[in-house]
């Protein structure tokens, strides 16, 4: 059973794989990029669904894959025009495959016509395209239906005796699928007369006398009278044909014809009843053989010449008996055991071919074939489950974060004393370094994945809104890990629903404006330092502030008395259930919204920072760490307890006594260095704690956050860099305003992290209340 | 003897249930991701049975046949279609480059083992 839950996971994986790659086509082939290797991806994913769906039962994907598959291929050889009405149905089908497989993997079910309307759309384009419509679909489907007896890949599974038998009696009855004519007891006589390209095709007449020795007493005999004479001998030539007889009780005509399904049209057959149902004479005499007529002919004739029923009988007797005997017996049959008694049975019968074999010359088999049948060949790639990558990149951060302890152990006094060991860190240090860049790369991903799934939502914004949007995609192939990756598709989603929702404007608009009538969306990521910056930019409206700052006041999340910065306003936008859509629009949602993509941003230890121009657009800028595993730290120490400051973000640190302190008339402080104005937050003041040191014995964090601007945190000592795993505070407790997540020292304690962009953003707030 | 058996598909579910189906029969099993691939398999090793589908990404099925062919070294290999193809012409056009027979998708295992011995000795 399990066995067939691996392989369904396996499906699942790849049809997501395939749903991204029918993402990625269709975005360029929305812009016109119709070009035959691209329709062929398409049909080739959706044509892949199928198959494995066919293999899981899962009926519903099937048909309307099938369905979708037929109009696919008519577009690929021309039949269809892929028109711009033929792509929106076909995104429209993409969405509904996804539903089928998502519902599949659910388990729920989705009603019986689903997807029906669509799929009636294919037939009519399908058949608008051809004449004959008799073969058409429903045909096929139905066809199809029939082949839909569920792999049963769990054969071996003991615990189902019965269920095996009846399916190896099932798989009997079906071998050869005879159709239900009347049965004619009896006698049967088959001529066969193979031609050359069934040789060519590797089809082997000893292998077909062996299937028809199957289905009963068989005698064979050669026929030479076509050999010519040596002079004019082809080499190659085929020169001999053969007459069977056949005898078995209610054998009938199409059982023996199935025997030459894959030789149809290769060779000539006929098939004559002899009439009554007398069981041929002569059972064991050779056919009369004319050897010596012909020992130049083909190679090995004599050995087909001479063989008996029993010879050819022998070998699929066996094989067959097998399962005819386990099912009377109605043992529980193990799959295996019987697939070894067929292998088992075949050799031993194999005679040498009649065929002009060219003497493939067999190496002799590889002796590494003995180490289990297992080996994948021809890769670059291997697919690796990811949490065994995980755990490498969980033991190479506790590895990286010891190994920083470790140096931090060293003080003056053991540097002088153990240069070797001083020497030998540091070079663990390298290495350690080395080491978690490597692995780090295994788990990193081009965020081309995500970006892919933003063109269709852009063009169905545009068309909810009925504007006119496009969307500008750079830095696909910048790499981010893996888990980051996951965590950006809402907040991107977000923030470009946000952009076409708020930002772009009517056409109408955008041309009184001056401006293009139609919208861009730019969506880029680069790496900057340790860190990704994914930005989505617009060319639309810019944020209202006056109403952002209106409805921030409205909900209170201002004070009346307090002017905030422009951009300030801007970063109001962030604020849980913040929404300035007059109008509850069903695109950008109901308000919750851009806070949203703050969250599951700082949640991955990320940063929002968005900058407007009225009227011009605006910039949301998303940084993000390059890994989420470890995060490069200062530890500082605020009353009792440690807090960590990440050290992408500071700018440097001094000591309060050395530093000038002025007083605002809000009842804050600012800090001035070398002639900037910068906010300073106590951080034991902001989060209720006791200092334990007099003021000019504390020191000063700078940070900068977001667009530039700095803050100056507050703190009673800092006791050095190191570099530290994030635990995210949401999962194991609860979000902290002003803090990122959490993290244990090396020593077992707890720190918090400090979120320095959050801590400047809330002092707006508390400074409202 | 084991019977070794190349498996060409683009589909890792198809190759996973292929290899699971026929290394339980005993089968030695090699994979490969497209006809480009098989190729170079087929260089290296020395193959009884070949399994392939039709419609891969880099060289299809039909192209992969073609060249299994072409090579003299390989005129008696048996070479299975695998298809989910139900109308005939795919199924033809395998043929006419080479194939010796066909499976269908989704395939029985024992309807595959018993298609597989069909076309070996």
């Amino acid at each position: 059973m399990s066995d067939l839950d691996d392989f369904k996971a396996t499906y699942f994986d790849e049809c997501s794989e395939l749903m991204n790659e029918l993402e990625e086509q269709f975005a360029a082939i929305e812009n016109g990029e119709r070009d035959a290797d691209r329709l062929n991806a398409v049909f080739r994913a959706i044509h892949s669904i199928k198959g494995g769906a066919g293999a899981f039962g899962f009926s519903g994907l099937v048909g309307f894959a099938h369905a979708y598959e037929t109009l696919l291929d008519y577009v690929r050889d021309g039949r269809v025009e892929m028109t711009d009405d033929v792509v929106t149905l076909c995104i429209r089908a993409n969405d509904i495959v996804a539903d089928h497989i998502n519902a599949a993997q659910t388990g729920e079910e989705l009603a019986a016509d689903y997807g029906a309307e669509e799929k009636q759309r294919f037939d009519a384009i399908a058949r608008g395209q051809r004449g004959d419509e008799d073969e058409w679909s429903g045909e096929i489907i139905e066809e199809f239906d029939i082949e839909f007896t569920p792999v049963r890949v769990e054969l071996a599974v003991e615990e189902e005796p019965e269920a095996v038998v009846e399916a190896v009696a099932e798989a009997e009855a079906d071998t050869f699928e005879a159709p239900p004519m009347p049965a004619v007891p009896g006698h049967w006589e088959v001529r066969f007369t193979p031609f050359r390209q069934l040789y060519s095709r590797a089809n082997d007449p000893l292998l077909l006398f062996r299937e028809l020795g199957a289905l009963g007493e068989i005698n064979v005999k050669a026929i030479l009278t076509d050999v010519p004479a040596l002079s004019d001998f082809e080499p190659f030539g085929v020169y001999c044909s053969w007459e069977i007889s056949l005898f078995a009780p209610d054998l009938t005509e199409a059982a023996i014809r199935e025997v030459f399904e894959f030789v149809d049209g290769d060779c000539r057959i006929e098939v004559v009843p002899l009439g009554s149902g007398v069981a041929p004479a002569a059972k064991s005499v050779a056919a009369p053989a004319p050897v010596a007529a012909a020992p130049v002919v083909a190679p090995k004739p004599a050995d087909l010449l001479a063989l008996t029923e029993d010879e050819v009988a022998a070998a699929p007797a066996a094989s067959i008996a097998a399962p005819a005997r386990a099912a009377e017996e109605g043992a529980g049959l193990s799959f295996a055991d019987l697939a070894s008694e067929i292998v088992a049975a075949a050799p031993p019968k194999v005679v040498a071919a009649p065929v002009p074999k060219p003497a493939a010359p067999k190496p002799p088999a590889a002796e590494a074939g003995e180490e289990g049948g297992n080996r994948s060949v021809g890769v670059q790639s291997i697919r690796v489950d990811l949490d065994k990558v995980d755990r490498v990149v969980n033991m190479v951060s506790e590895l990286v974060i010891t190994q920083s302890m470790l140096t931090q152990q060293m003080d003056e006094n053991l540097r002088a004393r153990y240069t070797e060991l001083v020497r030998g860190l540091e070079v663990l240090a390298q290495t350690t370094r080395g080491l978690q860049d490597s692995v780090m790369a295994i788990r990193a991903q081009p965020v081309k994945s995500v970006f892919s799934r933003m063109p269709r939502l852009v063009r169905e914004l545009a068309t909810k809104t009925n504007k006119k949007i496009k969307l500008e995609t750079i830095g696909e192939n910048t790499e981010i890990d893996k888990t980051v990756i996951e965590q950006l598709s809402d907040p991107l989603t977000h923030m470009i629903r946000n952009s076409a929702d708020h930002g772009i404007e009517d056409p109408e608009k955008r041309k009184a404006r001056g401006k293009s009538e139609i919208g861009t969306i730019r969506l880029s990521a680069e790496q900057a330092g340790g860190n990704i910056l994914i930005i989505v930019e617009d060319d639309g409206n810019g944020i209202n502030r006056e109403r952002v700052l209106q409805l921030a006041r409205d909900k209170g999340l201002v004070a009346p008395d307090i002017t905030p910065t422009d951009e300030q306003i801007d970063q109001l936008i962030f604020a849980p259930g913040f929404s300035t859509a007059e109008a509850v629009s069903d695109i950008s949602g109901r308000g919750v919204g851009m806070d949203v993509v703050l969250s599951n941003i700082k949640k991955i230890g990320g940063s929002v920072h968005v900058r407007s121009w009225t009227g011009k657009g605006s910039r949301v800028t998303l940084r993000l760490p390059l890994t989420l595993a470890v995060l490069d730290v200062m530890l500082v120490k605020v009353g009792e307890s440690p807090y960590v400051v990440p050290l992408s973000s500071i700018v440097e640190t001094m000591q309060c006594s050395g530093a000038t302190f002025e007083r605002v008339p809000s009842g804050g402080q600012v800090l001035q260095v070398r002639g900037e104005y910068v906010q300073v937050i106590d951080v034991a003041q902001r989060f209720a704690m006791h200092s334990t040191k007099a003021a000019d014995e504390r020191f000063v964090v700078l940070c900068e956050s977001e667009g530039s601007q700095k803050v100056a945190l507050v703190v009673d000592d800092i006791i050095g860099q190191q570099q530290v795993v994030i635990k995210s505070l949401e999962e194991n407790f609860e979000q902290v305003e002003g803090i990122a997540g959490g993290t244990i020292l090396g020593d077992g304690n707890v720190a918090l992290i400090v979120d320095v962009q959050g801590l400047r953003t809330t002092h707006i707030h508390q400074n409202a209340a | 003897m084991t019977l070794r058996i190349l498996t060409v598909d683009d589909s890792r579910t198809i190759l996973a249930m292929l290899h699971h189906t026929l290394s339980n029969a005993g089968f030695e099993v090699l994979q490969a991701e497209d006809g480009k691939q098989g190729l170079d398999v087929l260089m290296s090793h020395d193959v009884d049975v070949v399994i392939t589908d039709i419609n891969m990404p880099v060289m299809d099925g039909i192209e992969f046949i073609k060249n299994v062919r072409a090579s003299g070294q390989y005129q008696s290999l048996p070479i299975l279609i695998l298809t989910t193809e139900t109308s005939q012409d795919k199924r033809d056009q395998g043929k006419a480059a080479g194939g010796t027979g066909w499976i269908v998708k989704p395939f029985d295992p024992e309807k595959l083992i018993s298609v597989i011995n069909r076309v070996v000795h």
